[in-house]
């Protein structure tokens, strides 16, 4: 895949909370081809919940609705209350985000381009190492208010 | 008609006529000498009284209507006039004139019961329609939530499928599927994030496309440049719009720049007479230096795309390079 240029540094420990097995085994492909790790796939807020106390990842990408409901928003809430996590949404229903985006840095849009992720955790990885990002936020990833 | 003595202790009625003995039941021995609160009772209003005898008091004129009661104890509506009557000594009799307006006021009263009625009812089917409106529209997002969650899915199946494919046609072309959806997943994503769901912004969707392709591009060498104008097009048009753009792009990336050629590729989109002109031009080797490709299955998917939006479509070869223009009729000038 011929995109991907920020990660050349280190890999990022990332957890995939997504309940549609197809969508998440995709998503660990891309990830393994941009020379990511992928922690664990979690498709339940129980799952993903302990999965983050397990692991500590760098990042998690999470979807809003699970197998047991509209629960991604309080995974959210749970997992980027770890300092050493960064939070990613990454749902078709990006209405549901309450204002204060329940501690997460974005949003990615479903359905997203790989290139949107791999140019998302270019930016997320800037940002965790407190480096200028280079090429400003990118396109199909919404940044929240904090941020 | 009734005539009071004003000088009498209590201003008593002095005399009474026919009618009012009619409309009230009494005979007149029974009311003459006897103030006119006698036909009051409890329906009859306090405040309407105090107006009345204020008047009274302050020798005016006065008009009022007061609910009164028969000798057999039903009510009627009185719509009455009391004028002073004076002589040189000041005033000497009231005058009153009563008409019965139990009717009217009846009429009155069903009409405010029809009002309130119809009000009731007005607010109940408002409430119903809130309520309906509200049902379709978590519909509609619920099924919009479905189709980008599907299309997620089909494009995750496509590359999915496309990575355990052993390099070759197979893989490209899967490779190619998973680009064609992301590019009506592109259009779709646009569809509705504005609230307006009748509309597409050509302009918005060339920019975020381009952003999409031109991450995969290697900037020194190939690039995609746009210059869209902000164009709303019908909803329906959204679909096919993209996946022309898309093919044409792809076409353009994938044919006229063999052997590491570098090159650029521009698209233009600009309103014209009628509907609007696309552009796509791009300053590689030219349709004839392609070999003949059969198969061609992206320049028959844009023809195919241009006859159903009534366009028409004119290939060239633009030396350097090959220029496309469409012309699509737009039906709204939005």
């Amino acid at each position: 895949m011929g995109f991907g240029n920020a990660v050349t540094d280190a890999a990022l420990r990332i957890l995939v909370v997504e309940d549609e097995a197809l969508i998440a085994l995709e998503l660990e492909c891309l990830l393994d081809d941009l020379g990511h790790v992928t922690v664990g796939v979690a498709a339940t807020a129980a799952e993903a919940i302990a999965m983050g106390r397990s692991t500590a990842p760098d990042v998690a990408f999470v979807d809003i609705h699970l197998v047991d409901g509209p629960t991604g928003i309080e995974v959210a809430r749970v997992l980027s209350a770890d300092p050493r996590t960064t939070v990613v949404f990454m749902t078709a229903n990006a209405k549901r985000i309450p204002d204060d985006f329940a501690g997460a840095i974005g949003v990615i849009a479903k359905p997203y381009s790989e290139r949107v992720v791999a140019s998302t955790l270019d930016f997320v990885a800037d940002h965790r190492a407190g480096r200028a990002t280079e090429h400003g936020t990118p396109d199909g990833f919404c940044l929240a208010p904090a941020y | 008609m009734v005539i009071t003595d004003a000088r009498a202790p209590d201003n008593p009625i002095s005399w009474v006529n026919d009618a009012f003995l009619d409309l009230t039941g009494y005979d007149a021995h029974e009311v003459v000498g006897r103030n006119c609160r006698m036909l009051q009772g409890s329906g009859t209003d306090p405040a309407e009284i105090r107006r009345i005898r204020a008047a009274i008091e302050a020798g005016e004129p006065v008009s009022a209507e007061l609910l009164n009661y028969r000798k057999d104890g039903t009510p009627y509506w009185s719509a009455m006039t009391v004028t002073p009557v004076r002589d040189e000594a000041g005033i000497a009799y009231f005058y009153a004139a009563q008409a019965d307006m139990t009717h009217t006021h009846q009429r009155e009263v069903s009409m405010r019961g029809t009002n309130d009625e119809l009000e009731r009812l007005v607010a109940a089917r408002t409430h119903d329609l809130s309520a309906a409106l509200e049902q379709k529209t978590a519909l509609l997002h619920e099924v919009d939530h479905r189709v980008k969650n599907n299309l997620q899915v089909i494009s995750s199946l496509m590359l999915l499928k496309a990575r355990r494919t052993p390099e070759g046609e197979a893989r490209d072309a899967l490779q190619s599927m998973a680009e064609r959806i992301g590019a009506l997943s592109t259009a779709h994503r646009m569809l509705y994030s504005e609230g307006d769901c009748t509309h597409f912004n050509l302009g918005d969707f060339a920019a975020e496309f381009l952003a999409d392709v031109n991450a995969g591009l290697d900037h020194e060498r190939r690039r995609i440049e746009a210059e869209v104008e902000p164009i709303a097009v019908a909803a329906a048009m959204a679909a096919p719009l993209a996946l022309l753009i898309h093919e044409l792009t792809a076409n353009a990336l994938r044919h006229a720049f063999p052997d590491e050629r570098e090159g650029r590729i521009s698209i233009v989109a600009r309103r014209a007479e009628g509907g609007m002109r696309l552009t796509i031009r791009d300053d590689g080797v030219g349709l004839a230096a392609v070999p003949p490709n059969p198969a061609g299955f992206g320049r028959n998917l844009v023809e195919m795309v241009v006859r159903q939006l009534r366009g028409t479509i004119v290939w060239a070869d633009a030396g350097p390079g090959t220029h496309v223009e469409i012309d699509i009729p737009l039906l709204s000038p939005a």
